[in-house]
This record gives structure tokens, C-alpha cells and sequence, in this order.
């Protein structure tokens, strides 16, 4: 569920719906908490997160995308 | 019944598309004087390929590079966007894109971080450097104002179905507007209008994560629509047959490779390719553009994985990297790796290439940016005949914006295109996704076409018995889909829609793969394996005309 709003600091404005290019968060409606209703879609672009006045939006990249690296030098997965 | 906006939106030029293209035109077609109209899908301040930054801008700065443009040309034309260039399309975009360059400066979007015209990465050493360096983070912020500004009307969450033609000429386009939870279908009229809907993803499984269908590298949000808008309308396509493939950071996907500064290593840390072996942030290590299945290549053949190592960079040039990562837009992925301890001064990171995509195959455009249909025009990643991706956009889009504008300063009045029986028919069948209360998703007919498209006309092997056999089941998937798919509200609608648009553009690959026969790219036939050279200039086009599909062949100009 990529962008999490942290409801303490949310005030509502509805700019990351508004702006959101994969609408991951569906019709908003005014003075609402957004809600990610849609949170497969998401794209991973951080938009919400640079977007949000409070910066109350952390993104949880899903598990299918985790960066995969090694220790140079040492590449058997140390 | 779907509800419908009675009251349609006139326009002189409607844009299709708030990228950089879509955004570019509007401005130049604004400032001649006729209204405009920018139909967006999402929010033009942060939508598309571009909605949160980039790093090169392709162009020719004579101050830099000379007097002589040829070598530019050549270069360009070599490099990972250039394959496919009518050069007449190259040599006007290269004559124009310092201005562009100096727009975008001027308007503050800075395309000289560091106080010079800095041509870093994506290069050879020896050769021209053709890539310019810019920093690209506030772009559709700072492009979004300068067309607001000029009193551009944009129209977001309107995402476009169809246009309208009468006779072969433009009057009008159908929208959606997915504002609320119900759709609402607005009819434009209009004089002119520019297709500028981008790449176009999810006709593959994403490579790296095939359950995950919007981890791309770009925006899964652009589908086709604007090749499938022109197929409909009777606009010619070329290229549409070569695969493209983007590579960058394994899994997750929404990122490139120019921006790192490093080598590719195989896991005993030895050089996979022939560039360089001390990366500089001039070089950067350019395997991948030439060799572009390197990643695949490797894996395959069990001398993988392939990563990127950055640890023979310079603290210098990795906190030049770090820097240009964050204004090509992966903030998102900084953040991940300051999270998960992944600090490229000590670990190596995986690479791979992504599914193919479309960028650089669609829409055949002549120098006005115009395609075969009378005030159609189309500029941006949608375009078959020329490619330079941010470069070529806000280039190309800037000459869609002024010939969209002339032509409709010479045409008085709107034609009424709502309410004809077409409109209706395209309600009618919004309608029945809407209301039909048991079906296949969205989703499921994408992951079927998704399928098709890698088992039959996949970058594996495609060949005449398994492009006619994959063209079938894609027509028998589409009937299906026509027929039974369902939505239940605008969302859906919207992505059942961009469903319907990718299956058009899967068509139109199986029947121009099918018409090349040789192999050349990514466009690999067990049939005909090698590469014909007397096939080296030739672009296959297809367009339909009467309901039937014309296929043809024409000499690159």
C-alpha cells in the first residue's frame, strides 16, 4: 500500500488526490482524509509525498520492488 | 445511460495530453493567439513520464558543438533514441532545440545547474556529447504556469476517448471526465487537434515483477490512447513493430541508467563492457545504450547478475549523481535506499531491462507535426517517425502548437460533432461497461493481453506462425473484452478504456511485425534471422481507411 498519510498531520487539503498521476487515491471529497483506494496503481513517484504541505505522506515501496544489491567487492550475497 | 455534458467545450486547439509536449504546444499555440484547451488525464502539475523530473535534454548548441550540425545529426541518430528518425524530422528538431533550451531557462527550469552548458553522461568518449544536463524537478510546475499563464484552459481529470472527423477533417473529441465517482462523457468542439499522450506501458508484463502491472519505468498512466485515437480516426502509424526496452535498477523500475555514475560489473567485480573503466560523471559508463540486452544477456547466460558499481567513483561525482538522481524525480527511490542502508560507496546494485514499451513507434508526422489526417496533429513519445524523448517533446510539441494554431485562425466557426450517432454509439458502450453487473475487470483483460503480447509477439522470437496465431487469439480476447468487460465508476472506466487502446496498439504490432520480414532490434523473426540490409531504410506504416487496414512500405526520408 505505497503512500501512507499520517492522519495526525493530514490536514485534509486534498492537493496528493488532486494530484496523484495513477489516481491511486479515488474521488476525495472536501475536508476528507484521503483514502489510497487503488494502491496496486501506484507508480512510485513520490508526487504525494513532495506535493503535501504537512509532509504527512511516507511511501512504503511493496515488496515486489525492493532494490536488490550486494556488498562490492564481496558479491556471493555478504 | 452514462451521464452526458450537453453543453460542449469549444475550442480552437485541444490538446490531448498535459506532458511536456501537450504543455509546449499549448504555449506556443496560446501565444498566437487562438484558445486552447489542454485535455489531462490526471493533473498536468504531475502527470506523465515527466511529472516529477529529468535529467538529459538532447540538443544542438552551436556555441558548443560548432557550426557544423551534421555531426550532431549523426550522433544523435546513433544513439539510443535515434534508430528510427526520418532525418528531415532530426535536423529540424536539433535546429530548434537550443531555443527550446532557452525557454525553458529562461522560464526556470534550470537547464544549467552548474553555470555552463554541461553535456554529462549518455556518451562516448571521442565522440560529440549530444546530451544535454539539466535539472529537471519543477518542469511541469514551471511549464503548467507558462501556460495558465498565456490563458490556456486546462481541463484536468478529462481524459480524451476518441476525436471526432467529418469528411477527414477534425471537428471535435469526446472526453471523460473522471472527476467524480460518476463519469461524465463531454463532447469538444474543435479546429485542431494535437495527440500528445506519451509512451505507452502495460501492453508487457512488467519484466521484473509480472503480478505488479504500474511497476514501470514510465508512467503506466499512458497507454496508447493517442496511437489508438489516430488508428480510429485513420491516421497512419509507423515503427510500431520494434520493441523497445529500458533498462535501470532491477525490481524497481521506475528509474533509468544515465544518471548513474559507475560500471557495470559482473559479480567478480570485472567490466562487462569495453567503455570505461574509472567512471567520470563526462562518461558514465554507456554500455547499456549500444548493448542494450546486456543485463538480459548476462543473466541468461549464467555470467550474471550485472551491477552497477559505483565504488570507484570520485565523493565528488557520486554527490554530482546523487544530485542529478533527485532532479531526474527519483526522490522515491533516495528515500528507499536511505531507508533500507543501500549506499552506492560500498554496495552494487543490480540492473535489468525492463518489458518492452512503445516510445519513439506511432504516429507518422511530416515537419509540421501533422499526420495524414486534416488537423491532426501529434507530437511527443506517440510519434513513429522521430524520437528524442524530453527533447523531442517540448521540440516537437512547440511546432504541433503552431501549426495547430495557424490552421484554426483559417477556419470560422465549430462544426456540432456531439450528438451524431457516433458520440452516441461511444456512450452507449460506456454505458454498457458501466451497468453490466458481472464481467472481467479491467485488470484481468490487461494481464491477458499482457500475455499475448510476450508469448506471441515478445522480443523471445516472434515469427509468422506465432504472430498469425497470436494476432487471432488478441482479436478473440478483444471480442470478448468488447463485449464483457465491466466498471463500476469512473476509475475503472478510465482504465477499462486505456485497456480497449493498449489491445488497438497490440494489433497494430502483430500486423507490422508480421510485414517485416527480417530481424533487426528487438524485432527478432526465427523466419527471417538476420538483418536485410535492403530492408535498413525502409519504415512499414499501417493505417485503416473504410474499415480495412493498409499496410505499406516507404523509403526513411
Amino acid at each position: 500500500m505505497p503512500p501512507i498519510i499520517n492522519k495526525e498531520k493530514c490536514n485534509a487539503c486534498g492537493i496528493c488526490a488532486e494530484i496523484c498521476p495513477m489516481d491511486v487515491f479515488g474521488v476525495t471529497d472536501n475536508g476528507d482524509i484521503p483514502v489510497v483506494t487503488y494502491p496496486e496503481e501506484c507508480w512510485h513517484c513520490n508526487s504525494c509525498v513532495l506535493d503535501c504541505p504537512e509532509e504527512a505522506i511516507s511511501l512504503r515501496v511493496p515488496l515486489p520492488a525492493m532494490m536488490i544489491y550486494v556488498e562490492a567487492g564481496n558479491s556471493s550475497g555478504g | 445511460m452514462i451521464d452526458i455534458d450537453r453543453e460542449p467545450i469549444e475550442t480552437d486547439v485541444l490538446i490531448v495530453g498535459g506532458g511536456i509536449a501537450g504543455l509546449m504546444a499549448a504555449i506556443n499555440a496560446a501565444d498566437r493567439g487562438v484558445s486552447v484547451t489542454i485535455a489531462e488525464k490526471a493533473n498536468t502539475e504531475r502527470s506523465g513520464s515527466g511529472a516529477t523530473g529529468n535529467d538529459h535534454f538532447c540538443c544542438y548548441i552551436p556555441e558548443v558543438h560548432g557550426d557544423d550540425i551534421k555531426p550532431i545529426v549523426k550522433e544523435v541518430q546513433n544513439s539510443l533514441v535515434g534508430g528510427y528518425h526520418d532525418t528531415t524530422h532530426t535536423v529540424k528538431f536539433l535546429e530548434q532545440s537550443f531555443a527550446r533550451v532557452k525557454d525553458w531557462d529562461s522560464w526556470g527550469i534550470s537547464m544549467k545547474p552548474k553555470g555552463t552548458w554541461e553535456f554529462t553522461g549518455h556518451a562516448f568518449p571521442g565522440r560529440p556529447r549530444v546530451w544535454l544536463k539539466y535539472a529537471g524537478h519543477n518542469q511541469k510546475e514551471v511549464l503548467t504556469k507558462q501556460a495558465k499563464r498565456r490563458g490556456v484552459r486546462v481541463e484536468n481529470h478529462l481524459p480524451i476517448t476518441d476525436i471526432i472527423t467529418n469528411g477527414g477533417e477534425i471537428i471535435g473529441a469526446i472526453g471523460l471526465s473522471v472527476k467524480r465517482e460518476r463519469p461524465v462523457v463531454r463532447a469538444i468542439r474543435t479546429k485542431s487537434v494535437i495527440l500528445a499522450t506519451g509512451s505507452t506501458s502495460r501492453l508487457y508484463p512488467p519484466a521484473g515483477s509480472p503480478g505488479w502491472l504500474f511497476n514501470t519505468a514510465f508512467c503506466p498512466g499512458c497507454t496508447g490512447s493517442g496511437q489508438a485515437i489516430a488508428y480510429r480516426a485513420g491516421a497512419k502509424l509507423v515503427n510500431m513493430e520494434f520493441p523497445n526496452r529500458h533498462a535501470g535498477p532491477k525490481y524497481f523500475a521506475r528509474c533509468g541508467k544515465a544518471t548513474w555514475i559507475g560500471v557495470y560489473k559482473d559479480p567478480h567485480g570485472k567490466p562487462i563492457g569495453p567503455f570505461v573503466t574509472k567512471p567520470t560523471k563526462e562518461l558514465g559508463d554507456i554500455t547499456a545504450d549500444v548493448w542494450n540486452s546486456v543485463f538480459t544477456d548476462m543473466h541468461k547466460s549464467g555470467r550474471g547478475p550485472a551491477y552497477l558499481d559505483c565504488t570507484e567513483t570520485s565523493e565528488e561525482d557520486i554527490e554530482y549523481m546523487m544530485w542529478g538522481l533527485k532532479h531526474e524525480g527519483n526522490t522515491a527511490m533516495l528515500n528507499y535506499m536511505d531507508e533500507e542502508g543501500i549506499d552506492v560507496r560500498k554496495h552494487m546494485v543490480e540492473f535489468m531491462q525492463y518489458e518492452p514499451h512503445l516510445i519513439g513507434r506511432g504516429i507518422e508526422i511530416d515537419l509540421n507535426a501533422e499526420s495524414n489526417v486534416g488537423g491532426l496533429y501529434a507530437a511527443g513519445d506517440l510519434v513513429g517517425n522521430f524520437r528524442a524523448d524530453i527533447a523531442g517533446a517540448a521540440t516537437f510539441g512547440w511546432i504541433a502548437g503552431e501549426s495547430a494554431a495557424e490552421r484554426a485562425k483559417n477556419i470560422t466557426g465549430f462544426q456540432k460533432g456531439e450528438g451524431s450517432a457516433f458520440v452516441e454509439d461511444r456512450a452507449e458502450f460506456y454505458s454498457a461497461i458501466l451497468e453490466r453487473e458481472s464481467g472481467p475487470t479491467w485488470k484481468e483483460a490487461n494481464m491477458a493481453l499482457q500475455q499475448i503480447m510476450r508469448d506471441y509477439a515478445g522480443v523471445e522470437v516472434r515469427s509468422e506462425t506465432l504472430l498469425r496465431a497470436g494476432l487471432k487469439y488478441l482479436r478473440d480476447l478483444r471480442k470478448k473484452v468488447l463485449t464483457t468487460l465491466m466498471a463500476d465508476n469512473a476509475h475503472t472506466l478510465m482504465r477499462s478504456l486505456e485497456t480497449i487502446d493498449l489491445i488497438e496498439c497490440g494489433e497494430m504490432i502483430f500486423l507490422t511485425a508480421m510485414e517485416r520480414k527480417e530481424t533487426r532490434g528487438l524485432h527478432v523473426r526465427s523466419d527471417f534471422p538476420f538483418t536485410n540490409p535492403l530492408l535498413q531504410d525502409k519504415f512499414i506504416t499501417i493505417k485503416q481507411e473504410a474499415g480495412k487496414v493498409q499496410i505499406e512500405q516507404r523509403d526513411r526520408n
